[in-house]
């Protein structure tokens, strides 16, 4: 079938059979398509979530520190207002970048496997062999497959990046708008936890944090279909541990 | 086995279309397969977007710098500005330097980054923002480019209907098709790949591969090229190429190689700034270095000879060359646009007002394309009641047909509203014509073979006697044939409107040659030339004669080349310029073209190149008057006699001042 000189050559396989490449393949694929650090799914509302939940426990830390140091309440406010500001402009920014970075990596990989099925149309269709065999396809009617996917070029493209791969296409939302949700995320949580602090000085901001830490545990939980008690419980579980820790060694710090 | 029509069908519900559009568009982020359609849009023109949001922060920072209390929040735009239009800037130039690449974009970003080191981090910052808008421009342009090669890739099938040994059909990509392979070519398809027929006979259209519009007939023996487009019956094919090395694959080789040799003038400007930004680096440096050698002046310090070095190299930024060529180029290609003239790149129009001479095609581009009926006349006399009813029986049997001899007896019927008779036993040949019976009265329309074939042999050598003369005229004939009456019916293709009138003022005001390249016959293009008055003129012409004449003229004369088919494509990318009519051209001409006439209207050439050659005398003048103000800006900054801030002043005016001259270009 393959009309390409060299084709069953093994630099492409690199001594391993069809099913090995395979798996190597779809371990690249998730690779290529899973978030570096951050959201539990990407999407500007999940994105939204965890950069409020980041910027509520960023804000609580501070808080505890500048009121150990003993800075007047309008100083703290202040200062964390300013804090919110280059945060607000950090967490947008990563979340763009994350997202870049991520698609940046699809795409390699995709023109990877374009090369793939135009220089070595042989070894794509026995990878195929093995996908669909594995599916339980056998004999005649398993050839007839390989026939009908390998007659054109787009749909081949699609099952390999789909299956092999395991990819999913025109999934991802814009690097722009997940950066969007972040900023909306952290802009909310900044206004919640600065207002909880300007109506009650004292404690205030622990309360307003530990809110948005359960509400946007919660939204992330729902986006990603995970149980929301145990997301909220968690994570303002988690938020008043890290509260926890900068509180009670702070007084070694003042002595 | 599986038959082709149960395949057509994709298994999948979203578009496989989505991978030919991102690779064919150079993996533009836009298309990217993986981005949700709703979402894609947050990307477009994102370079533009982002230097315009640069532009605008800048221009706030700029107003608040007045204000005391403003300047910290004019610092923190300014950083922003420097972020949004730097940062690309930075990433660029460090990727030059690493590959050894010394150009005018690393020349603007150290000049712009430097600027902050001796305070002047407004100009720094208006340099990156002229920069990142220039830049974005660019993107733009080559955005438009970019679609050229994958709109060629769509004309051509990628898979065929093999007939196996069993006689069995299946689909297969192109790509794994070999030679000798039986295929089916079926009414109305793409033929996928050059063959031999072996088995039937049908009109293929090929006017996307030679411009040729009126269809030929294709039957055993024939060749048959991909690309062209089978109108009829069904056609068993013998391949004769594989893919790579079809007539289309050539066509795409020839655009490419075309679009590659073309940009000479880009290429000179390239080598221009990268010469000057050496220079100008080099000759920082070394001022920095050896002036306290020379003159007694320190090296650090506000008269130091590394502050002196940067304000050289501040000042020899090419902030108003920059600006010069762009802003003429912009303006006239904003007035171009209202004109309803798309231009790929305003640097076209320089290459436009160097063309001596103007190469014109001729289906589609100085003829509409479109056949009028020019007359009916009986082979042996008839009398006016015998040719009105032959014309009611021609526009009867061409009335459900749609080869473009048929589409002009049925506008001719419709115009002088003949009646329309009853036909039974309506037959069609593909490839050679049609037959019915008009009552008892058997009747048949088609190719003079055809025709030849159902009289007499007398009658028959009588009627080609008579095509002679109307052939040597360049007319098309199709013959009717009632009983046994026997009617030529001549058609010729039309002049379109205003283009006698253009032709002699690009000849007589503006002093141009003018030629006429075409793939028609002969006889077609010299009736056309010598109608309009063109005394040269080359016919016959395959899409490689086309280009290898206008390679000639292109290197020799400046050429400009007027066209609209796919087989122009090629020539279209290689002449000086390529000129495309944008209502009637095909994808693959339009995306080839320099300039697009938007509405077909020809007579706007004259304007057009008018418009060129005054856009080429004012980027002359920008070009003069910013080298003036980098001399007079930058050897004083250098030698201390002109203060740092007169001499932003005086760069920046002289921005303003080719700004200000390349407007004049708005004008209509």
């Amino acid at each position: 079938m393959s009309t390409e000189p060299g084709g069953d050559s093994p630099a492409h396989f690199k001594g391993k059979d069809a099913i090995g490449h395979v798996a190597e393949a779809q371990a690249r694929g998730l690779i290529a398509s899973a978030e570096i650090h951050g959201t539990e799914t990407p999407g500007h509302i999940s994105a939204g979530a965890d950069a409020a939940r980041e910027t509520a426990v960023a804000l609580l830390l501070f808080w505890t520190i500048l009121s150990a140091l003993q800075a007047p309440p309008p100083a703290i406010a202040l200062t964390l207002s300013l804090f919110a500001f280059g945060w607000l402009t950090w967490k947008c920014g990563r979340s763009a970048w994350l997202g870049w970075s991520r698609l940046e990596r699809l795409h390699r990989v995709l023109g990877q496997e374009k090369w793939e099925i135009e220089h070595h149309r042989s070894q794509e269709r026995s990878e195929l062999k093995e996908l669909y065999a594995a599916k339980g396809f056998e004999g005649k009617l398993l050839e007839d497959v390989l026939d009908v996917l390998m007659a054109d070029d787009n749909r081949l493209l699609r099952v390999m990046v789909e299956e092999e791969l395991g990819l999913s296409l025109e999934s991802h939302e814009h690097p722009l708008k997940q950066a969007f949700g972040a900023l909306i995320g952290t802009l909310i949580a900044s206004l919640f936890c600065i207002s909880g602090l300007l109506v009650f000085p004292s404690y205030g901001i622990i309360a307003s944090s530990l809110i948005v830490i359960g509400i946007a545990g919660a939204v992330s939980a729902k986006y990603a279909d995970n149980r929301w008690i145990p997301a909220i419980v968690w994570n303002m579980g988690l938020g008043a541990l890290a509260f926890g820790c900068v509180y009670f060694l702070l007084d070694y710090l003042q002595g | 086995m599986t038959s082709c029509c149960t395949i057509s069908s994709s298994p999948h519900s979203k578009d496989p279309v989505v991978f030919d559009e991102y690779f064919g568009l150079g993996k533009e982020e836009t298309v990217s397969p993986f981005i949700t359609p709703a979402t894609r849009h947050w990307g477009a023109n994102l370079t533009l977007k982002s230097s315009a949001i640069a532009a605008g922060l800048l221009i706030l920072a700029f107003a608040l710098s007045f204000f005391s209390s403003g300047i910290p929040l004019s610092n923190l735009l300014l950083a922003a500005v420097y972020f949004i239009a730097g940062v690309p800037s930075l990433i660029e130039a460090i990727e030059d330097l690493l590959s050894l690449e010394i150009n005018i974009d690393i020349l603007m970003t150290l000049a712009a980054f430097s600027s902050v080191l001796i305070g002047s981090g407004m100009e720094g910052a208006l340099l990156l923002v002229l920069f990142a808008l220039s830049g974005s421009m660019e993107d733009f342009v080559t955005a438009k480019a970019k679609g050229d090669i994958s709109s060629l890739h769509k004309l051509s099938p990628t898979k065929a209907c093999v007939i196996e040994s069993d006689g069995t059909l299946i689909e297969r990509s192109i790509r794994d098709i070999e030679i000798d392979t039986i295929i089916l070519v079926k009414s109305g398809q793409v033929v996928p790949l050059d063959g031999v027929v072996i088995e039937g006979t049908s009109s293929v259209n090929l006017v996307h591969l030679t411009g040729e519009s009126v269809p030929v007939t294709r039957g055993v023996g024939d060749e048959v090229p991909a690309g062209g487009r089978n109108l009829e019956g069904a056609l068993t094919v013998k391949v004769t190429r594989t893919s790579a090395d079809s007539t289309l694959a050539r066509i795409i080789q020839l655009v490419t190689q075309a679009q590659e040799e073309r940009p000479r003038l880009q290429r000179w400007f390239d080598k221009l700034s990268k010469s000057y930004a050496i220079t100008i680096i080099l000759l920082s440096a070394f001022f920095a270095a050896t002036l306290p050698w020379f003159i007694d002046t320190p090296y650090l310090g506000i008269e130091g000879s590394i502050y002196r070095a940067l304000a050289f190299l501040i000042a020899a930024s090419p902030c108003a060359l920059i600006i010069a060529i762009p802003i003429a180029y912009l303006s006239a290609v904003g007035v171009c646009a209202r004109q309803g003239i798309l231009l790929k790149g305003g640097i076209t129009l320089d290459a436009l007002a160097r063309c001596n001479v103007l190469a014109f095609d001729k289906t589609g581009t100085l003829t509409s394309g479109d056949l009028a009926l020019q007359a009916i006349e009986g082979v042996n006399g008839a009398s006016a009641e015998e040719l009105k009813q032959a014309l009611t029986i021609a526009y009867a049997l061409e009335k459900n047909a749609v080869h473009p001899i048929a589409k002009a007896i049925v506008t001719y019927g419709q115009a002088h509203q003949l009646p329309v008779v009853s036909l039974k036993e309506f037959q069609a040949m593909p490839g050679h014509g049609l037959s019915a019976l008009a009552g008892d009265l058997p009747v048949y329309i088609g190719l003079p073979n055809y025709i030849a074939s159902k009289i007499s042999a007398a009658s028959a050598e009588e009627l080609m006697r008579k095509l002679i003369e109307p052939q040597e005229r360049g007319e098309l004939i199709a013959v009717l044939l009632i009983g046994q009456k026997v009617f030529l019916l001549r058609f010729l293709d039309t002049i379109r409107p205003y283009v006698r009138s253009t032709l002699d003022e690009l000849r007589h005001q503006l002093g141009l040659r003018l030629v006429m390249l075409t793939g028609d016959h002969e006889n077609s293009a010299k009736r056309i030339a010598y109608e309009l008055g063109i005394k040269e003129y080359h016919a016959d012409l395959r899409p490689e004669d086309k280009l290898r004449y206008v390679s000639r003229l292109a290197e020799t004369e400046g050429l400009a080349m007027i066209g609209d088919g796919v087989n122009d494509a090629p020539a279209l990318a290689r002449a000086t310029v390529g000129i495309c009519m944008g209502e009637v051209g095909s994808t693959a001409a339009i995306d080839a073209a320099d300039v697009v006439l938007l509405h077909d209207k020809i007579e706007l050439l004259t304007w057009l190149i008018k418009k060129a050659r005054q856009t080429q005398k004012i980027v002359k003048q920008n070009l003069t008057l910013a080298a003036i103000v980098i001399l007079a800006a930058s050897i004083p900054a250098l030698a201390g006699f002109v203060p740092l801030w007169l001499a932003v002043v005086m760069h920046e005016g002289g921005t303003v001042l080719v700004g200000l001259n390349g407007l004049r270009l708005l004008r209509r």
